[in-house]
């Protein structure tokens, strides 16, 4: 039986390399998760942390040592590969060497004994996506490592009704300017053909751009699974503001002054979060350094930097600031003028995240 | 520079291909000499020097009477237990291989490289540490002396050069060219002999020519287990050999012995040189 465009259900997944152990390490902790029919999922976080098994668990390269999947609520755990119609595309090419790139994009409809008039449409289309048509009769081992790379890609899309493509970090030996392009196109045929598409990354601009929701993981933890927008803003855990955005969050040690206080350098910082309930004083204080401007006329929240570094990076200018011992940086537009010394700088209330134990306080 | 480095490099081939191919040429051309002009002076080109005789063929071909030995039986036996003993060896150390390459094997304390190892182990043994085993296993099952015994015989031998190169190869082979084919809609099965299998003919050829070489030239176990029912090539040609050196039948053994293998290695050039023998699926 095929699942055709499914829902995926991730009921408690865990997964462990070693079960037989006393003490297993776990690559993947349990955790439980959907994926909607049609949408673009990326899965970003670091080298190691889980985003290539919890793939292979998806397509059935790897059995989950607990928990279940489902496929629009029919059980999948224990159907091989083979059975779950998916496809996965790898980070770097593997093509049928011994094939011509036709055989290549056709092998995986052929498996399948799709009609010879089904799969000349399908590979035509792929082909024409991925401009690979002019090469569709060479030997796929003469191609360059990029074009071998739209193969693996061309197979993956070729099927339109799989449940899923799992890409796991497609696009890594692309140049960028195809990258970019390739991206688009894929936007595209899942806009078109409603096919989910799971991308991982450790790119967390091709994430931005990519997905409608982005699940961010460390250590084997999903941290945060959300928009764009709320990654950037309200990040969940101090990791996530560590690992989205360029330059990183800016992450002070701190304390609890009063309900709505904390305790910055000297001075005081007001946010804009109920902090009466923390019962640890010892607190992280975030902020992104784009939202943090060169005072005018605010009255609170002003803090004073000794300017060490200016950088610019030609649409903006990075600020990198001393207050005692603090560093803080700050993204500045670039047609702003600095002075080199002192600088006063406005942290907005309603922006300043505080974390207690690395997770945020709502 | 880069003349020099032409001149030299042409220099060299020519000096090598002289010394691979001279003993050819001495071998073809003593071949077709008589007693006389063997043992009487130095000569080199037929019908100027001496004149050229069948004589060092015939002998091979027509027997006992003339003072010869046939080796056209021993010839065939010999095609037929390597061929055989090759591919059986081909086809089950290529299986073995994959198992090994591929899956995790747990007996005890034994794993997967243990296993391997043992296949390796065959060979690293003096085979004369066998010859008693061998000899009485196959009396024992009454194939002393039969080609089938030889075919076995040989197979042990040969498995492990099989196992020990395809191993190697197949661990070279990315598992996601693999779990590819298994994604693409293939089952384990299909996905060895469509995917993995076609991939890997470069290993196979490697993996059969040693298996060919090795078969053919085997001239210990041939000698050991065998008497007068079967005879295998190599002894046969030592058996050439008499009081007074038959240096032109002995040639004449020799270029016949070589020409298969020469066949062998003139066809899978085609293929090694073909620049995929590394398996670069990347």
């Amino acid at each position: 039986m095929e699942y055709l465009m499914a829902k995926i259900e991730l009921s408690n997944i865990s997964h462990t390399y070693n079960p037989n152990d006393t003490n297993p390490t776990y690559a993947l902790n349990p955790f439980s998760m959907t994926w909607e029919n049609g949408k673009r999922y990326a899965i970003l976080g670091p080298s190691g942390c889980g985003k290539t098994t919890m793939l292979n668990i998806v397509s059935g390269l790897v059995r989950p040592s607990k928990g279940k999947i489902l496929f629009d609520e029919h059980d999948v755990t224990d159907l091989i590969t083979e059975e779950r119609n998916i496809a996965q595309v790898f980070q770097f090419p593997v093509i049928y060497n011994t094939m011509t790139v036709y055989d290549n994009l056709a092998f995986p409809l052929r498996c399948r004994n799709f009609t010879d008039q089904k799969i000349k449409e399908r590979v035509k289309s792929v082909s024409d996506t991925l401009r690979l048509s002019s090469f569709l009769n060479s030997p796929a081992r003469k191609l360059t490592a990029d074009q071998k790379q739209l193969i693996s890609l061309g197979r993956g899309l070729v099927r339109e009704d799989v449940a899923g493509v799992l890409m796991d970090e497609p696009l890594t030996v692309i140049d960028p300017d195809l990258k970019f392009r390739l991206r688009r196109n894929l936007k595209e045929i899942n806009e078109q053909y409603k096919t989910t598409l799971v991308y991982v990354t450790h790119d967390q601009n091709e994430a931005m751009t990519f997905a409608d929701n982005i699940i961010v993981m460390d250590q084997g933890e999903i941290v945060q699974v959300g928009l764009p927008k709320d990654l950037f803003e309200k990040p969940r855990t101090t990791f996530v503001g560590y690992f989205i955005g360029s330059p990183a969050m800016n992450l002070f040690r701190s304390e609890i002054l009063s309900d709505n206080s904390i305790k910055f350098n000297n001075g005081t910082i007001k946010t804009k979060t109920d902090l009466s309930k923390i019962k640890d004083k010892n607190v992280k204080f975030g902020i992104r350094s784009e939202f943090i401007k060169i005072a005018t006329d605010q009255k609170e929240n002003i803090v004073s930097v000794k300017v060490t570094r200016v950088e610019d990076f030609g649409n903006f200018k990075l600020i990198t600031g001393k207050a005692g011992d603090l560093e803080i940086k700050s993204k500045v537009e670039r047609e702003i003028p600095i002075s080199t010394e002192e600088l006063k700088l406005h942290l907005p209330a309603e922006k300043c995240c505080i974390y207690s134990n690395e997770m945020l306080v709502n | 520079m880069e003349k020099l480095y032409k001149f030299l490099k042409y220099t060299f081939i020519i000096l090598w291909t002289v010394f691979i191919v001279a003993p050819f040429l001495w071998a073809i051309s003593t071949s077709f000499k008589d007693f006389q002009s063997v043992n009487s002076k130095v000569t080199y080109i037929p019908w100027l020097d001496f004149e050229p005789t069948l004589e060092g063929w015939r002998v091979l071909v027509k027997s006992p009477a003339r003072g010869g030995v046939d080796i056209v039986e021993p010839y065939f036996n010999s095609l037929f237990v390597t061929c055989t003993a090759s591919l059986i060896s081909i086809v089950l150390g290529t299986l073995a291989a994959y198992a090994l390459s591929r899956f995790t094997f747990k007996a005890g304390f034994v794993r997967n490289n243990d296993i391997t190892f043992f296949f390796i182990s065959q060979r690293i043994m003096p085979p004369i540490v066998l010859s008693i085993p061998f000899f009485i296993f196959l009396s024992t099952i009454g194939l002393l002396d039969s080609l089938i015994g030889l075919v076995v015989v040989y197979i042990v031998l040969l498995m492990p050069i099989a196992v020990w190169i395809m191993v190697d190869f197949f661990n070279r082979v990315p598992k996601e060219l693999d779990e590819t084919a298994l994604i693409d809609g293939c089952n384990p099965y299909q996905a060895f002999y469509k995917v993995v299998l076609p991939n890997s003919i470069p290993g196979l050829i490697v993996a059969g020519m040693f298996c060919i070489i090795f078969g053919w030239i085997d001239f210990f176990f041939a000698f050991i287990l065998t008497f007068t029912e079967v005879q295998l090539l190599p002894v046969k040609v030592v058996a050439l050999n008499s009081s007074i050196t038959p240096w032109w039948s002995l040639s004449a053994s020799a270029l016949i012995s070589v020409a298969p293998l020469i066949i062998v290695a003139f066809v899978v050039e085609r293929y090694l040189s073909k620049g995929n023998l590394s398996g670069a699926l990347k």
